[in-house]
């Protein structure tokens, strides 16, 4: 499985990018991201966060700055020709199809595949080894399963193609904790696999757990940044100066 | 917060009001004394429909226009209007000046009843209600008994010169046409005007925001149908004779639709450039082009204008005068534009 | 009596299987892609004159038509796509149902044109001939165009449920975003659908064209007819739309057997509006959806 992941990581400099021109959300982000670490970003809400991953993922185009995985620059590239660069997105919010059977949500994971089908079967088959709970789902739409299922769901299908950098925005949102505890989990899983994740959270705590570097975003610019054990005592300072109090 | 009093007016001057609207009601005094002065009957009557395809676009313009919502059958409101005034007259002999009021109602009433079930829910519905239901209309009026289907109603010539007549039409479809557009002007500058515009730039916001979203559009629609109406039984008095496919001809409502957005639909402007212009151009064509393609080459026009100049004439209008307006503000102080900055 | 009914039935649902294919394309359309095809019937007009070409200019029967119609209008619908809604998905609703009414026009104007406003009939061999089905006279063309009719419908069912792309389909629009992610080109299978759409509004014009007498200017009341279906049916599902189509098929014929005139249409437009007050909240998820 892991022979096809290279290993590249992913580099933002100075982004500059916005829903309505002459009114950038982003003013100036810079990140790095790196196999086998989980990048974490933090920040009021509003802060931008969301824009900087689906920048990323090439939904918004940056008027300017550079993303650059390994040696390729691909802010120009339409959001669908990111996953055969190994680039996942994880969306904020529900995102299955409901109306398709868990099989068919995973099997689109692998769209990219679909000219071999067998490679696709086996694929979406290691998917149900690796989340054996979805098994017996396998037949119901996938808007009927609880929502940890459904995170399970979309996890699955965010991995099946075997993607190298992970963008994922705010997974545990309307989780019980124990859900939330099992997707962290799974989150480190992914990165030991030699994964580049890019982790956008509110909950800051459970980040900041499993961070490997930890950038903070603050009206679309860089605010602070650092080792994740740089936070961890200072934890409510930070979240006090985002509320302004 | 402070800062909002130091606000420019918004309101001008009453000499600034004087001066924006002088040339409008130069226009209407001159139209005004044509009616008196013109004696050409053919120029006369061509002004008379313009005047009444002003009305019934302004009437469009309401809902259409501000609200979003298009009427593509404009002319099912003319026509039940037309027919009765003329039903009315066929059976007790009154005079459609006198039920004039009387088949806007009638309209009206009608345009409550499409828009109960069409406007509840949003979207393309009630565009494709108002599209198919004049098909239903005429075929309904051509096989009901008191209708006499495509026989068709005559009426009782007016007892005035031919010139009479046409000076008559003019100024009545005049009046009509200068009342809608003062009405819609009213519209435009009123808490309702603002509803409408609201619904149609985001209806999920104008609910959240206490707009009974529902009965705005309800209105909208039926003064448009109220409008129609109005304008459908005078009509009858003027030509005389109704019949099925002529009164619900769906030229007319394209010809609305056209009219509307051409001139710039959403203002109150729009309809004033539209009508004439549409008319005149189609006036134009008629003399080498056969009417289908005429009506060919005005949808190309209108599906250009929809794609590519949102807001018609009237759109490009505003826009280069406030590219002009950006130019000189750019000439001007810096010190204004922090200060609009600072408001935000 | 009972014979009576039989026929009328049998008559109702073949007229119902027709009734589906045309209302199918515009439910996918506007279901699964957010359009408002207000031009559907004009392209519906299409297909007819489509056969009735072919037809009289090559002898080309109806049936293969209907086949014929199938990639012509799929590449009719893809070119249009391309012109006119990738920009149009960039303008407001109301601009969009502008244009596309502007479309309608200009298809309905041209065909006039061409065909002028004459009601033209396509006279098959099997046109006035009937088969005894049971015990039951059943005109010959309606059960042609009648099974013509329920091969597609069944055609598109298996597409959208079997295969990658199909499924790809739908799950664009379940959730846009979540599926160009996944690298699914949503530009091309939109075309795409869009053409399947037309595909089957042309088709439909064919086997309508086998049973009723057809001009350029009276296609509107096949929007009419399409959008009830759709309405019934709910959008962007094609088991319902077959359902719905069959209802439709069959009250028309119960109609017209049992009151005078054209009140059917009177019940269609009372059938209508009870179905919008009825059905309005799926009908407001559904069309919320882009344009
Ligand atoms: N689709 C959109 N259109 C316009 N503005 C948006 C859109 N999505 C987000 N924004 C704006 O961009 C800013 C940043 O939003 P977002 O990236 O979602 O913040 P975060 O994820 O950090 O909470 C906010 O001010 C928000 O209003
Ligand atoms: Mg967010």
């Amino acid at each position: 499985m892991n022979m096809s992941r290279t290993t590249s990581t992913l580099r933002i400099q100075e982004i500059v990018a916005g829903y309505t021109p002459g009114h950038p959300v982003l003013r100036g982000v810079n990140l790095v991201a790196k196999p086998g670490h989980i990048t974490v970003v933090l920040g009021p809400n509003g802060a931008g966060k969301s824009t900087l991953l689906r920048s990323i993922a090439g939904f918004l185009r940056p008027s300017s700055g550079s993303i650059v995985l390994g040696e390729t620059e691909i802010s120009a590239l339409p959001p669908h020709r990111h996953i055969e660069r190994g680039i996942a997105l994880l969306p904020q919010g529900r995102s299955t199809f409901p109306e398709l059977t868990v099989t068919e949500n995973i099997e689109l994971g692998g769209w990219t595949m679909r000219s071999d089908r067998k490679r696709l079967r086996r694929a979406v088959e290691a998917m149900f080894e690796r989340y054996s709970h979805l098994r017996e789902l396998r037949n119901k739409p996938t808007g009927a399963l609880s929502g940890g299922q459904q995170r399970a769901v979309e996890i699955a299908r965010l991995i099946v193609s075997d993607p190298t950098v992970l963008l994922i925005d705010e997974p545990s949102v309307g989780l019980s904790p124990i859900v939330a505890s099992q997707v962290y989990r799974e989150l480190q899983a992914l990165k030991a696999e030699g994964r580049a994740i890019l982790l956008v959270d509110q909950d800051v705590r459970a980040a900041i757990n499993v961070a490997d570097y930890v950038y903070v975003l603050n009206s679309g610019r860089n605010d602070i940044e650092g080792d994740s054990s740089a936070f961890h005592g200072d934890l409510g300072a930070m979240v006090r100066r985002w509320l302004g109090v | 917060m402070l800062s909002l009093f130091f606000l420019p007016s918004t309101r001008e001057s009453a000499s600034g009001r004087i001066y924006r609207r002088a040339p409008w009601l130069l226009a209407l005094s001159v139209l005004a004394l044509y009616g008196v002065l013109g004696r050409q009957l053919f120029l006369l009557s061509t002004l008379g429909t313009v005047f009444l395809y002003i009305a019934l676009t302004q009437a469009w313009n309401i809902l259409g226009g501000y609200g979003g919502y298009l009427n593509f059958g404009m002319v099912t409101f003319f026509g039940v209007g037309a027919y009765t005034s003329a039903v009315l007259f066929q059976y007790w002999e009154i005079s459609p000046f006198l039920t004039a009021p009387f088949a806007g109602i009638t309209s009206a009433a009608l345009a409550l009843l499409i828009g109960i079930p069409t406007l509840r829910i949003r979207g393309a519905y009630f565009a494709l209600i108002t599209l198919i239901i004049t098909f239903a209309v005429q075929i309904l009026v051509l096989d009901m008994p008191f209708t006499q289907g495509a026989l068709g109603i005559y009426l009782q010539p007016l007892s005035l010169t031919p010139l009479g007549v046409e000076r008559l039409f003019y100024y009545l479809f005049l009046a009509c046409a200068a009342l809608v557009t003062l009405l819609v002007y009213a519209i435009e500058h009123s808490n309702f005007g603002w509803a409408l515009v609201a619904i149609r730039e985001d209806e999920d916001a104008a609910e959240i925001i206490g707009i009974r979203t529902v009965e705005v559009k309800w209105i909208a629609n039926c003064l448009a149908g109220f409008v129609a109406g109005v304008v459908g039984g005078l009509y009858a008095q003027r030509i005389l004779y109704i019949e099925p496919t002529g009164t619900f001809a769906f030229d007319i409502s394209l010809n609305v639709v056209l009219m509307a957005v051409i001139g710039g639909a959403g203002t109150w402007q729009g309809p004033l450039i539209g009508a004439p212009l549409v008319l005149l151009v189609a006036d134009a064509l008629r003399v080498t082009f056969t009417s289908e393609v005429n009506r060919a080459i005005f949808s190309v026009i209108v599906i250009l204008i929809a794609l590519f100049i949102p807001g018609g004439i009237m759109g490009l209008w505003t826009r280069w005068g406030r590219g002009r307006a950006e130019k000189a503000a750019a000439g001007g102080t810096q010190g204004a534009r922090a200060d609009e900055q600072s408001v935000q | 009596m009972l014979e009576h009914l039989a026929a009328i039935a049998a008559d109702g649902i073949l007229l119902g299987l027709i009734y589906a294919i045309a209302g199918l394309g515009l439910s996918l359309v506007l279901g699964i892609m957010g359009i408002v095809n207000v031009a559907h019937s004009a392209f519906i007009m299409l297909g007819s004159f489509f056969a009735f070409e072919l037809f009289e200019r090559l002898g080309i029967d109806p049936i293969i038509s209907f086949f014929l119609a199938l990639p012509v209008f799929f590449v009719l619908g893809t070119v249009v796509y391309r012109m006119l809604l990738t920009r149009l998905e960039r303008v407001a609703q109301a601009q969009g149902l502008v244009a596309m009414f502007g479309l309608m026009v200009l298809i309905e104007n041209l065909g006039t044109i061409v065909w002028t406003t004459d009601t033209r009939v396509i006279t098959a061999s099997y046109t006035n001939s009937s088969v005894v089905v049971g015990g039951l006279f059943i005109a010959k063309v309606k059960l042609i165009a009648g099974i013509l009719a329920l091969a597609l419908t069944a055609i598109f069912w298996a597409f959208l449920r079997f295969t990658l792309v199909g499924r790809a389909i739908r799950a664009m629009s379940q959730n846009r975003d979540a599926a160009m992610s996944a690298g699914i080109d949503v530009r091309r299978l939109s075309t795409m659908m869009f053409g399947l759409g037309i595909a089957c509004a042309g088709a439909a014009g064919v086997a309508l064209a086998m049973i009723f007498p057809f001009s350029p200017n009276t296609q509107v009341q096949w929007l009419a007819w399409a959008f009830l279906v759709v309405i019934l049916g709910g959008l962007g599902n094609v088991a319902n739309t077959l359902v719905a189509g069959l209802i439709v098929g069959l009250l028309q014929t119960l109609c017209a057997a049992f009151l005078p005139f054209d009140y059917v249409y009177l019940v269609l437009y009372v059938l209508l509006a009870a179905v919008l007050v009825l059905r309005r909240e799926g009908l407001t998820l559904a069309v919320r959806r882009a344009i």
